[in-house]
């Protein structure tokens, strides 16, 4: 095993301007095989220019790994203005100890990445694979598409055990998501797969939904009006109505169920 | 101060002055191409592929729907980004880009002229806006003058010469071109939720689209024009209209040219060469375009090229969006201008995997191959609405490698064998003739051989693509690869491009074309005019005239009234 600690360091947020640290170049299967001076060499955009990564973060190297399978990335200091933590990583496992910014885990293919703390907008944005878990909350658009992209998530897992925000997992096509806590409007928004289970409360998931499920074990506080009863279904021993939906995409395309307690 | 240049052991393919690869060297000074240096920069290009700087007669680069088009798909935008660099200001976007963008991928691939091919009057400015901001590139607008109510009543009461006044204004007003038209007719039945043929009559006017094409080619010849009428004609893309683009061609067939070129250019003729009666049947007819063209001379094309892959279609031709809309159920946006014209705009993948997307990407090979005479013909994909210009290189690679077709055909829906002819032509197409299709016969087709383009005859701009390519090759990957990026781009006697990388960005010129009508017929049509003006226009007569200030290089072509 290989633990890679990269602490932001303060100076960088100190300015009264926070212009935030893009890391998508640091993720285990990039950095893998490197050696701390390498890594410190590591490009990374800081707002609109380069810098090395070394400049930004303090970083220390324990151990040694054989694939990137092994590797850990502990990201600590003051994260919230640090963005893409873990977009596009295949493989490995990263830790960030605090809040984040946007697009942590977009476009992740493997591996896992926790992150101890809220996570801003777009987080699991466009996931492919691995997971993906947010120990406080995530706001807006987590695991939906990047606009005007016609899919979101379609695979891995991603765990929430907060809130999140608005239109959730819009265009999601695979995968799961769990939410622990409650989600804003519009989850689900033009769903067409997978698989989204909300234990807290809803309001209007699901509209446009072609394919994918979602299921509401809290309380739907509004409910799409152009969703269909089918019929009485148990999950996990309770007993929940199932809804066929969203007929306002057409009878054809009305393919996608809510479940509702 | 003089700058010379020298471009030694070049490998020359200048068609519109017969020269066929013949290795020689180029001399420049002070941006022009003259016959002897003394004291210059000397660039080797080591026995290269050297070609005027390219013309692109068709690809919709600026203005109010290319921007909506942006607006629209955030999702393009995506693709293709480069950040800034000395020289070049941020890139994004695939089907529709930055104009910064579009100014470095052409002047990679060798090109330094392009025509912007719809200009709504009523956005002149902003398509000139636009235009600015597109760098290296020379560049021109035509303006849409056919879905128009000052045309319609002209057409309806047959007085040419007034017409003539008006296209004469119009160009003027817009600092545009030449004459487009765009689904003559239809585009304004598309107010009335209708679309036109050729002989249907346009609601309200009593006039037929035929009436409209034949009495602005008309017009159009009583200036000494260098562009002939661009016509996109009615039905694009609807199975069986090649009979509707067969019957428009032939509408001008007895109209004398004014100039020394044909008197209709049809363009994206792709997308108007198709069989059957639904999609269902549909089938390519290339051959008899093909056919038709091989025995007029009175008409040029360019091919409309499909690339497969995902692109943003944009026109004026309003009903067909909306039919294309229909199909796919992806977004779709509208726009009426005015009594002028008016737009639509949705994003299309064209996959290899369908029948009909894989016929429409025979058709314009077929139009290239069929098609005898190149200097009839040019290279474009109707960017993009058959696909982004850089994809010219694919197209390129294809046209001069059989085994390049047939490996795709391997690919793409066996449709291919059915429904086209394509399978069957052995004919490849060498650098010549592929300097003729994107530079010569261009130049020609839009009367810029006159003005230092498209050639390297004494005089003539010094606008230079250097491929990085033997004169021999003929592997279809590396001609794709060295058309994508030159060796060197040249514009205006100025390195633009090295090793396909932008080294340089000056800003390009923009052509625009003065008509020079007579005084006493323009003072009648203005009476007209104004009146539409104070009844219709959202503006007034005063106000609507693009000022010198959009054109801050400006190249004017004066059009004198022809007796």
């Amino acid at each position: 095993m290989q633990t890679i600690t990269l602490r932001l360091k303060d100076a960088v947020m100190s300015g009264i301007a926070k212009v935030p640290v893009a890391v998508d170049a640091l993720t285990p299967d990039k950095l893998v095989g490197k050696s701390v001076e390498q890594i410190k060499a590591v490009q990374v955009w800081w707002g609109n220019s380069q810098e090395k990564a070394g400049n930004l973060f303090e970083i220390t190297v324990e151990g040694a790994a054989a694939s990137a399978n092994e590797v850990k990335l502990l990201f600590e200091g003051k994260l919230n203005r640090v963005k893409y933590i873990g977009s596009g990583m295949k493989a490995g496992e990263i830790e960030a100890r605090g809040d984040v910014d946007m697009h942590c885990g977009a476009e992740m293919e493997g591996g896992r990445v926790v992150v101890k703390g809220n996570a801003n907008c777009w987080a699991g944005r466009e996931m492919r694979g691995g997971e993906l878990v947010i120990e406080g909350d995530a706001a807006d658009n987590l695991c939906a598409m990047y606009r005007g992209e016609m899919k979101g998530m379609t695979g891995g897992k991603v765990t929430v055990y907060g809130d999140t925000g608005e239109c959730v997992a819009q265009y999601m096509a695979g995968g799961e998501l769990l939410i622990k806590g409650n989600v804003d409007i519009l989850c689900g928004l033009s769903m067409s797969g997978g698989k989204i289970t909300i234990e807290g409360n809803a309001t209007l998931p699901g509209a446009d939904m072609i394919g994918g499920e979602i299921i509401v074990k809290g309380k739907m506080l509004e409910m799409m009006p152009s969703f269909k009863f089918i019929e009485t279904a148990t999950i996990d021993g309770a007993a929940y109505k199932k809804y066929l939906g969203d007929f306002a995409m057409g009878e054809k395309k009305a393919k996608g169920t809510i479940y509702v307690r | 101060m003089t700058e010379e240049l020298l471009i030694k052991n070049a490998v020359v393919y200048d068609p519109i002055n017969g020269v066929r690869g013949e290795r020689k060297d180029i001399c420049i000074r002070d941006g022009k191409i003259v016959a002897s240096v003394r004291n210059p920069k000397v660039i080797d290009a080591g026995g290269r592929v050297v070609m005027p700087g390219g013309v692109d007669v068709h690809a919709h680069i600026a203005g109010g729907k290319v921007n909506s088009g942006r607006l629209m798909r955030p999702e393009d935008g995506r693709k293709g980004r480069e950040p800034k660099t000395k020289v070049c200001r941020a890139q994004s976007g695939y089907s529709v880009p930055n104009t910064f963008t579009t100014g470095y991928r052409y002047a990679k691939m060798g090109y330094t002229f392009v025509m912007e091919p719809a200009m709504p009057p009523l956005l002149a400015r902003h398509t000139h806006e636009e235009l600015i901001d597109t760098p290296i590139l020379d560049n021109a607008a035509l303006p849409l003058i056919d879905n128009n109510w000052m045309t319609f009543d002209y057409v309806k009461s047959g007085d040419i010469d007034l017409l003539a006044a008006y296209i004469a204004w119009m160009i003027k007003a817009t600092k545009g071109y030449g004459v487009k038209i765009v689904n003559p007719g239809g585009t304004e039945a598309w107010g009335w939720g209708k679309n036109c043929d050729l002989h249907d009559p346009v609601p309200t006017f009593d006039i037929t689209p035929a009436d409209i094409v034949k009495a602005l080619a008309l017009a159009n010849e009583k200036f000494a024009m260098p562009h002939s009428i661009h016509v996109h004609t009615n039905m694009l893309g609807h199975p069986g209209n090649f009979e509707t683009t067969l019957a428009t061609l032939d509408l001008v067939k007895g109209i004398k040219s004014v100039k020394n070129r044909p008197v209709l250019h049809c363009t994206h003729t792709q997308f108007h060469s198709y069989g059957g009666t639904s999609w269902k049947d549909f089938e390519s007819k290339a051959n008899a375009i093909a056919n038709y063209v091989n025995n007029n001379n009175h008409v040029s094309i360019d091919i409309g090229q499909i690339i497969l892959g995902d692109t943003t279609t944009m026109t004026a031709d309003g009903p067909m969006e909306y039919s294309l809309y229909q199909i796919t159920g992806r977004k779709w946006t509208n726009c009426d201008v005015e009594l002028e014209t008016g737009s639509g705009i949705t994003p299309f993948l064209y996959s290899g995997k369908v029948g009909v997307h894989t016929i429409q990407w025979t058709i314009g090979q077929e139009l290239a191959l069929l098609i005898k005479d190149p200097w009839k013909l040019a290279l474009t994909t109707d960017h993009p609405n058959a696909g982004p210009f850089i994809g010219y290189p694919i197209v390129i690679s294809t046209l001069m490698s059989k085994k390049r077709r047939d490996e795709i055909a391997k690919e793409v829906s066996p449709a291919i064998y059915d429904k086209s002819s394509l399978p069957s032509i052995d004919r490849e197409l060498d650098f010549y003739e592929v300097a003729i299709i994107t530079r010569g016969a261009t130049a020609k087709i839009l009367g810029l051989q006159e003005h230092g383009k498209g050639h390297l005859g004494l005089g003539a701009d010094a606008d230079i693509a250097i491929y990085d390519l033997s004169p021999e090759e003929r592997d279809a990957g590396k001609i794709q690869r060295a058309f994508l990026n030159t060796k060197y781009t040249i514009k205006g006697g100025q390195v633009v491009v090295k090793d396909g990388e932008v080294v340089a960005a000056p800003a390009g010129k923009t052509f625009f074309v003065t008509p020079e009508c007579d005084q006493k017929l323009m003072d009648e049509m203005l009476v007209n005019l104004k009146q539409k003006f104070e009844n219709y226009y959202s503006v007034t007569y005063n106000n609507y005239a693009v000022q010198d200030v959009y054109l801050p290089h400006p190249y004017e072509i004066k059009a004198p009234m022809v007796a």
